[in-house]
């Protein structure tokens, strides 16, 4: 793991809103190639802020955020960018809105096509490529706004709780299929959640965020690729309790 | 889609019963309340020898060349404000001034700018028609969520970009709303206009009508103003269910 290039680097990076309160402080983080990692925290913790910097979205108040040793100014076509909510247009059907990234650059050719319904293959909705996003179920909708995040092949996925408001079967069948779509692909992924099992479910490496900092940063060596049995292994029952103890100390100490 | 429509529809012939009845049993002076059978006769008449239609025309003509006129600027005019924060506290004000006036004041000076007959109508109708427009294309275009926004950011698109492929199309279902409002007071804006700077049109006709004190007719002009209103309302439907057919689909299922 440690030979292999960092993709996305965090150095020494700051964050301080308009009012002088800080959101993240002196954060140091890298993740490789093809790496897998979770920021869990509270609300309010800072990880959605993290996720913007590493995303362009905002800039860092000092310190340096970089993709491929370069320094991100803004955002990037480089990431394929998942929201809280799928943030689908309404009034495009699913094709479209997976072409999305594509239309807004260039005319879309037949092979962006091609490539738009084999990712809804790969997402599951093929079949409703035709559909509005009205007519879609939570899930589906998520899963077409993966889609559209991965439209473009980007080397890295950056994940804002996205699959937070899904029953929890419906959330563990997204889980997988995201597992098997960024093992294909090789992508990159920085995910934000709040649900600790989930976190190490799906990561190589949970980071948990308490007041702007790093509290923790635990590996998470459970073998891949990992089936539904693996959440019952007394292993990952392990690695959640040592993250929720570090989420729970962190709080104690605040309070 | 009928049977929905036969309740309303029984009420009308009832209504219109009582009211013959009523007319014929007391004795009511047609010039004060004319019977709906009068009213009937003298719109068939009107329709079937052909008298109403130039004036139906020119109404018809004054309300969508009006509405047309004041929706597109008030759109236009929408946009720009809800894009340019400067803009906006700049011409706000007065903006809100023109609309406080009562437009069909501002009926006299117009005939003496564009002259008696349509063109004063059709701008009074356009200015009736702009403050809705306006005002619900500046809320629309606030309407596309924040995480829709970093979206639109995220795939690196630009200002124009951003307002034409979302902030417009997200707003629509608003600026429809405002479209709604603004055809039927289009038709008020239109007939009451002719009142005060036309020889011609239903609501000129009304003047002549009173003038000869003939009530009959003027109640005939009040049903075909009225079919005209519900017309134009009922296309302005379609059209907006065609223009959002996307959120529609959404909704059904």
């Amino acid at each position: 793991m440690s030979i292999e290039p960092a993709f996305l680097s965090v150095q020494g990076v700051s964050y301080t809103y308009d009012d002088g309160s800080d959101v993240l402080s002196e954060i140091d983080w890298t993740i490789p190639a093809g790496g897998f990692y979770s920021l869990v925290g509270r609300s309010g913790c800072g990880k959605t802020t993290l996720l913007k910097l590493a995303a362009g979205l905002l800039q860092p108040t000092s310190g340096q955020v970089r993709i491929e040793a370069q320094t991100v100014a803004g955002p990037s076509q480089k990431i394929g960018f998942v929201f809280q909510t799928p943030a689908l247009l309404e009034w495009l059907p699913v094709l479209d809105n997976v072409l999305l990234p594509i239309s807004l650059h260039r005319r879309v050719q037949p092979e962006d096509r091609a490539s738009a319904l084999e990712l809804l293959d790969l997402v599951g909705i093929g079949d409703l490529a035709g559909r509005y996003p009205g007519q879609l179920s939570g899930g589906q909708q998520s899963r077409a706004a993966l889609a559209r995040a991965l439209i473009g092949s980007p080397p890295a996925l950056l994940m804002d709780e996205p699959f937070a408001a899904l029953d929890a079967i419906t959330r563990e069948e997204l889980q997988d299929d995201l597992l098997r779509l960024v093992a294909l692909r090789r992508t990159t992924v920085l995910f934000v959640t709040h649900d600790i099992a989930e976190a190490v479910y799906l990561s190589d490496r949970v980071a948990v965020m308490d007041r702007g900092r790093i509290a923790l940063a635990a590996a998470i060596d459970l073998p891949r690729p990992r089936g539904g049995d693996c959440r019952y292994d007394p292993q990952f029952a392990g690695h959640c309790q040592r993250i929720r103890s570090a989420m729970a100390q962190a709080q104690a100490v605040a309070a | 889609m009928i049977g929905r429509h036969l309740p309303s529809l029984a009420l009308l012939l009832v209504l219109l019963a009582g009211w013959e009845a009523i007319v014929r049993l007391a004795g009511i002076s047609a010039l004060v309340v004319p019977a709906p059978s009068a009213v009937a006769t003298v719109l068939w008449d009107g329709l079937t020898v052909g008298f109403l239609w130039p004036h139906i025309w020119i109404t018809a003509a004054e309300t969508l060349m009006g509405f047309g006129l004041g929706c597109v600027v008030g759109f236009v005019c929408g946009v720009a404000l809800g894009e340019s924060e400067r803009l906006r506290h700049l011409l706000w004000p007065y903006v809100l001034a023109t609309q406080v006036v009562p437009k069909l004041a501002l009926g006299p000076i117009f005939i003496i700018w564009f002259g008696f007959g349509m063109t004063s109508t059709v701008v009074i109708t356009a200015l009736i028609c702009f403050f809705p427009l306006l005002e619900n294309t500046m809320t629309g275009l606030q309407a596309a969520s924040p995480e829709k926004r970093d979206l639109f950011r995220m795939l690196g698109a630009g200002r124009w970009q951003t307002l034409v492929r979302l902030k417009i199309p997200s707003g629509l279902p608003v600026v429809m709303a405002g479209v709604r409002v603004a055809i039927v007071l289009a038709l008020v804006g239109a007939v009451v206009g002719e009142f005060i700077g036309s020889g011609k049109g239903l609501g000129a006709s009304i003047i002549a009508a009173q003038g000869m004190m003939d009530s009959t007719l003027m109640f005939a002009l009040f049903v075909a103003i009225t079919a005209m209103g519900l017309l134009f309302y009922q296309l302005t439907l379609l059209f907006e269910r065609w223009l959002l057919r996307g959120w529609l689909k959404g909704k059904v299922s």
